[in-house]
Order: structure tokens, then sequence, then C-alpha cells
């Protein structure tokens, strides 16, 4: 319980309207997207600037408070769940767009803008900012980095790593570092901003971010492809890549996926098929027009059952948006949904979708499947129900049993969601405890007392792992 | 997907009383994506997640599973939530917020019964005055009789009312040229012109009889003219949307197990209303009454329930003979056309068939107005702030007229652009479709 002092400290530094503590409130913004993972915060304040950040940082210092950052809670590894209590720093309210730099193609934002409203900024300069995870129409930015987030363009464009020019951040000990700049090139020492994209907020908090910004492709073209069996699909992936095509998005959803979101958007996606692959090329014309060509070739080589090119933009783009709502949708067919985010090379398409077949078989469970196949990114969702204790083993068990084979496979156990409370074993077991022991290190670097984000990625022994905030 | 509310329920769902309680299965379907934030009207205004349809529906979860009691602040957001159900339309996962939101509302008054006065009023209102076209008619007279002696005019230009609490100001200001109520004037029965094409229960809402009776009287014009002989029941009562929206479901059932016996026992193919509410409403009899009437009876009704928009589409509007109405014009989406309804195509389709119209779309077309029943009048300063960006992207359209298709969205449009001084006049959709009717 939180000090009446306390609060009117930080109601003074950051205005009253900017500091929340009511219970209602608590309870609400003590989840994220993943689902089991809801602990309440003591209180939550929004920061309207950088100086507001470090007034919540000082004053968490002097209390002793876990800070944890949020944007808009829609992580799917708990991130920003505040796995100690204490004080959820909410970025919502940094929310201004600060410059388009149109000379150097750069943008540079607060930490709280909305992934889409950058992109359409952006745009509306004749720019294009690629980074389009599923719920970039309300994910913030600065969870975007925290997450090291990717998207359906990862294949040809990269995740948002690969577009973060510099960052500026608040550290545990309320000095600010400013990393990296706006020279496209930068060895001067160590290089922070790498390390701080994806640390799930355990090192720093972002303040602004810059980010690269590129022209956008001239022409792209969308094609649709029906599968009778979703290993073909995978095995068409494989080939095209091996054809050295790089499409911009090449995703699949499987049956149970298909049915779910034509449930919701009623487009007429074909329910009977057991796979979908929807690729968009993208660049020159005359390459679209090659690439496309080579695409159709493979699609016909394996034997789709259909393949559709679409008709226009407006249709690309209900496909597009369509795939994207294919997680939430999913959750209309049971209450609860557990999502993986394993991740494979390529060539291992085909077995991961036979060994996801083997285990669904095995554990007698609803496993829909989806994910960006060209990324070998794929989310095997259980539909599960967590009131039945029973069944919430054995879908434990059967991402046990999945992970054991990505990682023989060479492959990683968070190919974009990140660690956060969710992975913290599977991830002890893809880098090893010498691993571990490194990344705490790089913690006690940044963050000698531990108070920022702790729980997250790795046990924390020293400040004690069975101190957990309050369950809700 | 039927089911969905509990009438009353043996088994009590956590700290919820027994009485129209949610299903849990209802709040424990989000799995909090938060697709529904961005489009949520009072979580853009105040950027708090507990007034956001996540949130609400977290705090409902909260409450079913015993981790927080109905407090207060429940009660405040269940009333606060604008029930727009523009969160059900961007949610994949099928969560219906608004609806779990008009439950607690029911749940708010179990919780916290007002007090003598309020709760006679209400009573009187909700229970009285709604379900009794007459009376609602009579308490109309004297605002009529205050328009024509030029009171109104005095008032509105004197700004007495201002000094009083703003709601009864903008509840004044919101009053559109009364005429007399169209239920007694309109003939039960008016037969189709040319073709005959089939036969259409009219249902008249009350807003529509006592507000915009010039309206109703289009839309009957129209079905007349479009081949379809109408029969609109006098003793047709109110729909229950605003007891829903109030939190009477008690009443709503009754009046809606009246409306059903009462369009089930006309020989019609179809029933229709220019209300956007009313026909949100009448589709929702179906889960409203789930146990309270037969389910073949329920489907059968379920099955005729049109909005104008939607049925003319449907049926094909025949356009020879129209009028042509030189004018350019932009539609405003009613959160319980497009939302509750899913009709969304059809006006803008009606629209581009009336000869000399131009359609420009509107940005953010779907976005509530803020009237959202009596939410305008309680909220009225964040109801002002929603309003203010719709009429900022209804003045970027320069088209000459604001077209909609529910008498909330009119009134609360209506005002909003004569308090700004603007010359874009806002019409019903039936209207325009009259004026290109010949009579």
């Amino acid at each position: 319980m939180l000090s009446k002092n306390v609060l009117q400290q930080l109601s003074d530094r950051l205005g009253a309207g900017n500091v929340l503590h009511e219970k209602e409130d608590m309870l609400v913004l003590g989840y994220d997207s993943t689902p089991g993972v809801h602990l309440l915060p003591d209180v939550a304040v929004f920061p309207t600037d950088r100086d507001g950040v470090l007034a919540a940082m000082e004053i968490a210092n002097q209390e002793d408070l876990p800070i944890t950052p949020r944007g808009s809670g829609t992580g799917l590894s708990g991130g920003s769940v505040p796995a100690r209590g204490g004080m959820v720093l909410c970025l919502n309210r940094m929310n201004r767009i600060l410059e388009i730099d149109e000379e150097n193609l750069t943008a540079t934002a607060e930490a709280g803008v909305v992934t889409l409203d950058l992109f359409n900024a952006v745009a509306a300069k004749g720019l294009f900012y690629p980074p389009d995870p599923g719920s970039q129409k309300i994910s913030t930015l600065g969870g975007n980095v925290m997450e090291d987030a990717g998207g359906l363009r990862g294949l040809k464009y990269g995740v948002t790593r690969d577009y973060v020019m510099a960052l500026n951040c608040v550290l545990p000990d309320c000095s600010v570092l400013t990393t990296g700049g706006k020279s496209v090139k930068d060895v001067a020492g160590y290089a922070f901003k790498d390390l701080l994209v994806g640390s799930e907020g355990t090192l720093g908090i972002i303040t602004e971010i810059t980010v690269k910004l590129i022209p956008p492709p001239k022409d792209k073209r969308t094609i649709l492809a029906y599968f009778n069996d979703i290993r073909t699909a995978g095995e068409a992936v494989s080939k095209i890549i091996a054809a050295k095509i790089i499409p911009s998005t090449m995703e699949i959803m499987d049956k149970a996926t298909i049915n779910c979101v034509e449930d919701y958007v009623k487009i007429g996606l074909p329910r009977q098929m057991a796979a979908l692959l929807l690729i968009e090329v993208d660049g020159h014309p005359a390459m679209v027009e090659e690439e496309a060509q080579g695409v159709q070739a493979i699609l016909a080589q394996v034997k789709a059952a259909e393949v559709h090119v679409a008709k226009s933009t407006e249709e690309a783009n209900n496909l597009a948006a369509a795939r994207r709502t294919a997680l939430s949708a999913l959750a209309r067919v049971s209450p609860t949904t557990l999502l993986e985010d394993a991740t494979v090379p390529r060539s291992r398409l085909a077995e991961t979708f036979a060994e996801i077949e083997r285990l669904t078989l095995k554990y007698g469970l609803k496993v829909g499947t989806f994910g960006h196949a060209g990324d070998g990114n794929l989310h095997p969702t259980v539909l599960c129900d967590e009131r039945d204790a029973d069944e919430m083993k054995r879908a434990h068990a059967f991402y046990d049993d999945l992970y054991d084979k990505v990682l023989a496979w060479g492959g990683t156990v968070s190919g974009e969601h990140g660690i956060g409370l969710a992975k913290k074993e599977y991830l002890a077991r893809q880098i090893g405890a010498g691993g571990v022991r490194v990344m705490k290190r790089i913690k006690d670097a940044f963050d000698p007392r531990g108070l920022l984000n702790p729980g997250k990625i790795f046990t924390d022994e020293s400040s004690e792992a069975t101190v957990h905030g309050k369950e809700v | 997907m039927a089911r969905r509310y509990r009438v009353s329920s043996p088994e009590k769902l956590g700290n919820f009383t027994p009485q129209d309680a949610p299903l849990y299965a209802d709040v424990l379907q989000c799995m909090r994506c938060g697709f529904c934030l961005p489009t949520c009207p009072t979580y853009v205004l105040t950027g708090r997640e507990r007034s956001s349809p996540r949130g609400r529906v977290a705090l409902a979860r909260a409450v079913a599973d015993e981790k927080l009691e109905f407090t207060a602040a429940v009660k405040e957001e269940a009333f606060f939530c604008l029930d727009c159900r523009a969160c059900t339309t961007a949610c994949p996962s099928g969560v219906r917020a608004g609806e779990v939101m008009e439950i607690c509302r029911s749940q708010a008054h179990a919780f916290y019964p007002l007090g003598k006065v309020g709760k006679g009023f209400r009573e009187f209102i909700l229970q009285k005055m709604l379900p009794s076209p007459a009376l609602l008619e009579t308490s109309m007279l004297p605002t009529r009789l205050y328009q024509r002696l030029g009171i109104q005019w005095l008032v509105r230009h004197l700004k007495v009312l201002k000094l009083g609490p703003d709601w009864m100001a903008k509840a004044e200001g919101m009053l559109p040229n009364l005429e007399k109520p169209l239920r007694l004037q309109l003939p039960e029965r008016i037969p189709a012109k040319g073709e005959q094409r089939g036969r259409v229960g009219f249902f008249l809402g009350c807003v529509m009889t006592l507000m915009y009776p010039g309206v109703s009287r289009n839309t009957v014009k129209v079905l007349a003219h479009q081949g379809f002989e109408v029969f609109t029941p006098r003793q047709t009562k109110c729909c229950g949307a605003p007891h829903l929206s109030e939190g009477d479901r008690e009443t709503a059932r009754q009046l809606a197990l009246f409306n059903l016996d009462l369009f089930l026992e006309q020989d019609v193919d179809w029933i229709v209303t220019d209300c956007a509410g009313c026909g949100a409403a009448l589709k929702e009899y179906e889960e409203l009454l789930e146990g309270a009437a037969e389910h073949e009876k329920l489907a059968r009704f379920r099955a005729k329930i049109r909005d104008i928009s939607e049925f003319l589409i449907e049926v094909g509007l025949r356009t020879e003979g129209l009028r042509e109405v030189k004018t350019s014009v932009t539609y405003h989406e009613p959160c319980h056309l497009c939302h509750a309804q899913g009709v969304s195509a059809q006006p803008r389709q009606l629209l581009r068939q009336i000869p000399g119209v131009e359609l420009r779309e509107l940005k953010e077309a779907s976005w509530c107005c803020g009237s959202a029943a009596t939410w305008g009048l309680k909220y009225s300063r964040e109801s002002q702030q929603v309003l203010d960006r719709k009429l900022a992207n209804v003045r970027d359209t320069g088209a000459d007229l604001l077209v909609t298709a529910n008498p909330g969205c009119q009134l609360q449009l209506a005002w909003g652009m004569r308090e700004a001084g603007s010359s874009q006049e806002v019409v019903h959709l039936m209207d325009l479709l009259g004026r290109a009717t010949p009579d």
C-alpha cells in the first residue's frame, strides 16, 4: 500500500490528473494481451513529457517502488504487466510526432505515438515506415521498440529493430541516455541502441525514438493461394525463398484460423481449405511482374488447390486486414487463447507443421495456426478454457514438446513477442544458464537496484522471485 | 450466437445480483487484444483504460470473479459507456462490451437504488409515460404551444435557459419545430402504388411520431410508392430502447412482448422502421425475450425486421419516376444502424440512386455523434467534444446536406450545426428520398 505522501508527491510533480490509484483503475492496468497474467499495480502515472518520466523515476527510487512501463497493453508475453506491483508508467500521453525529416528520411516521435499514426503521418509525405505488428492500430512505438515487434512485412523489410536510429531514454539511476542519431553509420562505442531494442522495459524507459523511413514501393501485387494440405503450403514457402524471391509478405492461416477470421470479416475466405497463403510482392512494376510470375509458377508446381490475384488495392488491403485479426478472431472459439511464437529456419516449415499436427493429436487439443510463414515465424494457438486445469496442463505439455523440436532445429522460442513473464523457462532452455548469467550482469549494470520491470525475461533471484505482485 | 443474457439464474454470478446478470462466457470472451480501444469515443476522450471497452469488460469480469464489488466506479462506467457499439464492430473475438454495459446498468439500479423522488420520476417516465403513446402525445402539447406562441424564440434569443443547468438548455435547444404527432393522423392502412410487391408493417417510433412526423410520413409515402401496402398499427408501443439504455430491462420486456404479438398478428411480410434505435432494439427482442416467449415466435419476428434502407436495397429501389434532387450530401452513420445492425453500405447505395444527389464520403462516418440517448444530456461536456469532432469532419466535406438515419443523431447534429452557425442542413435519409418521390 502506498503512503498518501507518495501519492501527493506524484501528483505534485506529474499533475493530479496524471496519477491514478483507485482499485478499478489498477485492475485494468495490470494486464496486457497475454492470457493468464494479471497483476495489480499500486499506482499508475501518465507523464506528459520526459521530465514527468524523470520525476516518476526519482520517486520510485526514493520509495523502492518497482516501475513497469506500459504503452497500450497489447503485448503478448506479459512485458507490461507489473509483476511485482508498484508503479505502472503509462506512456500514452506522450504521443506527439516531433519531426518528419524529409532530408534525412527519419521521423522522431515520443514513445506513446500509435504505430499506425506514425505510418499515416509519414505516408502523407510520401514516405514509408514498414514495421506493422498485428496490433498496429493501437500499439505504441515505444512498446514496439521495447519488444522489437515484427509484423506482416518482416520478410522483406525486417522488424522494428531494423528501423530504430536513435533512442532517448531515462535510466533507473535517473540519468538520461541518448544513443544513436540520424547518421546512417555509427560505430562509436557499444551499441546501446541495439541493446535497448527488445529489452522489454528492463533497462531503461524510452521517451523518444528516431526511426528510419524509406520510399514506399511503387507497385505491389497480392496473391492468395489455397491448399488441401498445410504441409504443401509450407513447401511452397520454402520453394519461393529458394527461388530467391523475397515477397514483402508471406502469411499463412490454417483451417481453424480461416474459419474464425471468416466468421468475423465475411469476405468469402475458403472455409473448406486446409490452409491459405497470403503473398504480396512489391517494388518496381517490372520486378513485381516478374516476381508475381515466379510465385505463381511455384504455386502451380506444388499443386496449390487454387490461386487468386487480388483485383484491387482495396481487395488486397481487406485481405491483409483480415489476416491481422487472426489471433483475436481465434478467441471466438474458446474462452482462452494460448499463443506461441515459435520460429524456425524456413527450410523446416513443412516439418514444423507436421509436428504441430502430431502434438495436437497427442495431447487432444484444438489448435489454430497462423503466422509469418515467410519468416518461419508461426503462431500455433491452443484454443482452450483456463478453467479446465487438465486442458491447460496438456496445452503446456504441447508447447514444451514443440519447443524441444524448434530448438533442436536451430529455431527460437520467440520470433517477435518477447520473453516477458510467459517464456522465461523457454529462454533459459535456448540460451543456457551461461547466457542467462550474462543477461543478468547486463541488467545489473543498468539497474543495480532491480527497480525496472522486475521479474521479466529471466527469474530474478537477487531480488527474490517469491515476492510476487498481488494476483488478480 | 443466441443465448446472451440470463434473465435470472439460480446460481449467482460472482458479485452480480442474479436478476439480469451478464453471462460469464461473455466476459471471458475478451482476450484483451485492444483492437477496440481506438474505436471507443470515451477511451479516446479520456485515455483511461477503465473507460474503454476492454477495461469495462475487465471490470465486469472482476465483479464476476468476486475480485471487485459492484462499486460506484463500475456503475459510473456502465453509464459513461455510450453504448455506441463501435467496439462490437471492431472486435474480432465477438465480444459485445456495449451489451455487457447495458446489463450492468440494470445491475446498477439493483445496487444503487435511487432516492424516493428520483425513483418516482424514473418510474413515471419509463413505466408510465413511454409505454403509453397517448400520454406521450399529451405531454408534448405544452411544448408545441410554447413554440407556437413564440416563447421559444424569446427563450432562445434571451438565453434565459442558459442560467439553469446546462442539460436543460441543451434539451430545449435540441427541440425541432414540432408538428402534430403522426400516430393518429396516419391511416393504419395505406395502399400500394403501382404493381404491389408485398405488405409492410411500419414500426412508428415514439421520437419519430413526436419529433419528426414529417420524416415518417415520407417513409410511408416512399414505401407505398415503391409498391408496398403499409400497415401502421396505432397501438404500437415504445420499442423498449430507452428502457434498455436506462437499465429497466423488465419494462423493456413487457413492451417487447406487446409489440411482438401486435405485429405477428398482422399479415405482413416485413416489419420496417426508419429509426435506427428502434431497429436495433427490435432486432434484439429475440435475445431479450429468450425464455419469456416461444422461440419460434421470436425467430419469426426477428426474420421480418428491417431498417428502411436495408429493406429498400434488399427488395430493390424502383427508380423510375423519381424526381431529381440537385444537392451534395454526406452521410453520418448512426451507431445503432452501422454498429448494432451492421447496416452500413445500404444507406449510401440508396443515396447514390437518388437522381441528382452527389454523395461525398465523410471522414470517420461511423464515429458516434455524442447523442447516445440521454448520454448527451448527462455528459454534456464530453458530448460536446464528441460532437465537435463530428462537426469538423462534416464541415470538411462542404456538402449542402448532412444525411443521417436516426432521430437521436438528427437532434444532436442539427443542434450542433445551429449552435455552430453552420448553413449545412441535417436531414433524414427518408426526407431526401421523400423529396425525390412524387406524391
